[in-house]
């Protein structure tokens, strides 16, 4: 082998040095700061100082009853969207997958979240969401449904920011599944019809088990992206709902960080490491399971290409 | 159960798959649907399905009109070349699966997979997914599949064509005696003449939508309608001469030499004599000369591959003759193989 100059050896480090600059700027030192941020007691954040080390933050965190009202919100948050969100995109995603008619304006109309500034929907949804001239409590009136006061009680708050979660979620988490529904051969289809199957069983007994990897995969991606929710209670509340009962976790961070007078570092940096090991453990798990899924599709591209090959 | 079509044409658009076929199947037998690539075999037996309608003519199960019956409805059972069985559920859950939409109880319904498991002799793998098996054994759950619920008729779409080609053959035995164990009535699509020829009690011979022949596999062989169906069948392939007749006699290539084999037809008419590997004797008192080309050993026969008027053709010779590279013989024809078919329209006249 012919030796390489100093020079040549390292020149593929030169190349990726503006990148390994950035994410270690940008993303590795912020993380490592924070958990740093963490473990100091009474941190001030412009002179450096502090007045211990420890795990007081996280104490203070766990027992602070705005955290806790954050964590049962964002817990009764991610329980009510991620499930029904899911459900509405299996459905919506079948439909489309099939030949119906004026498919195009449901592809727009379910795909108009994803191309739209949210904090401008989030101002439409909350002119909708007005109890007296918005559009969802006069539709409900119609079907004699007295709808409930969205944005001016705090039960109605959380419905609408659940609303509104759902409606956002829908777009990325019908795309995913309609790419795994694509993925199924038709020909399934045709084998049972020529049994007899009707839709209903062809849908439980044959596309939902068939598309479970997708399923739970848009399962963990929509629990990791709800977890994370706050930037929705802006356009709808210009806050944490009108009684301030809508705290979600990473609300409560900002709020520690931002809101707080004198700001409470080490408080919101013990709630962003609890945060990110949450996240972390879902995200192993969304792996584990596209590392499974990936194993059991293998099979059936090899079967689908070469049934292919055998057709030219 | 008896099956009868009656000038099935079908149409996609403008293009025409299936054109004025007719045909009738006798209760209990297996009829290959053989032809090549794109012909419309396919296409006739999703027809029979009930997975596509035809633009014209009827179809008959016995005597009930089912052209336009829902697949569901017509008791058949369906096995695709790729098999598709659910990849999610277990051998015994596959095989269960048409009698669970049946509303089979749940108990009858494993008895009667477990005996289908057994007839086609994948019983021991019943809790296994289908990824787990070879093509053949993925073959084979699906025939169970498809004979579970008892169908009137089995159709098979290509069913060997994914596997590799000792497993053909294997898979074509136990097809064949899959069927005559259950009597059941059975159409078999397929583009490999080899494996029509061994399984069928009848074939029918398609081209471009258009059935050509409905006979016995020998028959097809032995008196084929035309040249097409006569080209189609057999290996090595038919010989090919082209040739003109003149006083009622074929003259073979641009020299016009007499081949010997007459005809009844006009002179002038431009012909192909088309003739069979083993129709050809050495027979070097004959005045139909051919100049050898090479010999060569296939399994315990040997065939020469010689020059007649300008064409190459290969005939099973005497293996004792020891023929020579550029050696000149004498060959004649025996009675049987030897065909003459119009040169344009491969319409037969011997
Ligand atoms: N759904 C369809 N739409 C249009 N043309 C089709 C369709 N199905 C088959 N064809 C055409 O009909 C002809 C016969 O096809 P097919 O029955 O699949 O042939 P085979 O099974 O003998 O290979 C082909 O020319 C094919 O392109
Ligand atoms: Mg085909």
């Amino acid at each position: 082998m012919i030796k390489k100059s100093f020079f040549e050896r390292i020149k593929p480090l030169l190349y990726l040095l503006p990148f390994i600059a950035s994410v270690t700027l940008f993303t590795l030192y912020p993380i490592v700061n924070v958990i740093r941020m963490s473990f100091l007691e009474g941190y001030k954040y412009l002179s450096g100082a502090y007045t211990g080390v420890g795990l007081g933050n996280y104490q203070k965190v766990i027992n602070d009853p705005f955290f806790r009202q954050a964590l049962s919100n964002t817990f009764r948050y991610v329980l009510l969207v991620v499930p029904i969100s899911t459900a509405l995109a299996i459905v919506i995603a079948t439909m489309l997958n099939q030949k119906i008619k004026f498919q195009s304006f449901f592809q727009t109309a379910y795909f108009l979240p994803m191309v739209t500034s949210s904090l401008a929907v989030g101002l439409a949804w909350r002119f909708m969401f007005n109890d007296k001239v918005g559009i969802l409590n006069y539709v409900l009136n119609i079907f004699g449904i007295q709808g409930p006061s969205w944005l001016t009680t705090p039960a109605g708050n959380f419905i609408a920011v659940v609303v509104f979660g759902i409606w956002a979620i829908l777009p990325n988490t019908i795309i995913l599944l309609l790419s795994g529904l694509q993925n199924i051969d038709p020909l399934y289809y045709t084998a049972a019809k020529v049994d007899g199957a009707k839709t209903l069983r062809i849908f439980f007994r044959i596309t939902v088990p068939l598309l479970a990897p997708t399923i739970m995969l848009v399962i963990i991606i929509n629990t990791i992206s709800t977890f994370k929710m706050y930037h929705e209670l802006f356009p709808l509340f210009n806050g944490p709902g009108i009684a301030y009962n809508l705290f979600t976790v990473v609300y409560y961070i900002y709020y520690e960080f931002r809101v707080m007078s004198p700001p409470k570092y080490g408080y919101a940096a013990a709630a962003a490491v609890m945060l990110l090991i949450t996240v972390f453990i879902f995200t192993m798990l969304q792996r584990a399971v596209q590392a499974w899924s990936r194993k059991e599709r293998g099979e059936d591209v090899k079967k689908v290409k070469r049934h292919r090959d055998q057709n030219k | 159960m008896r099956i009868r079509l009656e000038n099935i044409v079908k149409r996609f658009d403008d293009n025409t798959a299936v054109n004025d076929f007719s045909a009738v199947i006798e209760s209990g037998e297996l009829v290959t649907l053989l032809g090549p690539s794109g012909c419309g075999k396919s296409t006739m037996l999703n027809m029979l399905s009930g997975i596509l309608y035809p633009t014209e003519g009827k179809i008959y199960f016995d005597d009930d009109d089912v052209t336009f019956m829902s697949s569901e409805k017509r008791g058949i059972g369906l096995v695709f070349q790729n098999y598709a069985l659910y990849p999610h559920m277990t051998v015994l859950e596959n095989i269960c699966f048409p009698l669970e939409i049946k509303k089979v109880p749940k108990a009858e319904r494993i008895e009667r997979a477990k005996k289908m498991a057994e007839l086609v002799h994948v019983e021991g793998m019943l809790n296994r997914k289908p990824g787990q098996l070879s093509g053949g054994q993925q073959q084979r759950v699906a025939i169970a599949r498809a004979l579970v619920k008892e169908p009137r008729l089995l159709l098979l779409d290509e069913p060997l064509s994914n596997l590799d080609a000792r497993l053909r053959i294997e898979m074509r035995e136990e097809i064949r005696r899959i069927q005559l164990e259950t009597g059941v009535t059975t159409i078999f699509v397929t583009h490999d003449q080899e494996e029509a020829m061994s399984i069928s009690d009848h074939i029918i011979l398609m081209k471009l939508g258009v059935l050509q022949q409905y006979d016995k596999p020998q028959a097809l062989y032995d008196q084929p309608a035309n040249c097409f169906v006569a080209d189609f069948l057999g290996n090595p392939p038919i010989n090919k001469v082209a040739g003109v007749v003149q006083d009622g006699k074929v003259l073979l290539g641009e020299d016009k030499i007499d081949s010997g084999i007459k005809v009844d037809v006009a002179d002038g008419t431009r012909v192909w004599l088309s003739f069979r590997a083993e129709s050809v004797i050495l027979d070097n008192s004959s005045s139909l000369r051919a100049k050898v080309i090479m010999t060569s050993v296939m399994g315990k026969e040997v065939i020469t591959s010689f020059d007649l008027a300008g064409k190459e053709v290969r005939g099973y010779m005497d293996a004792n003759a020891e023929l020579q590279r550029d050696q000149e013989i004498g060959i004649r024809f025996k009675n049987s193989g030897v065909f003459v078919f119009d040169y344009e329209s491969g319409e037969r006249y011997l």
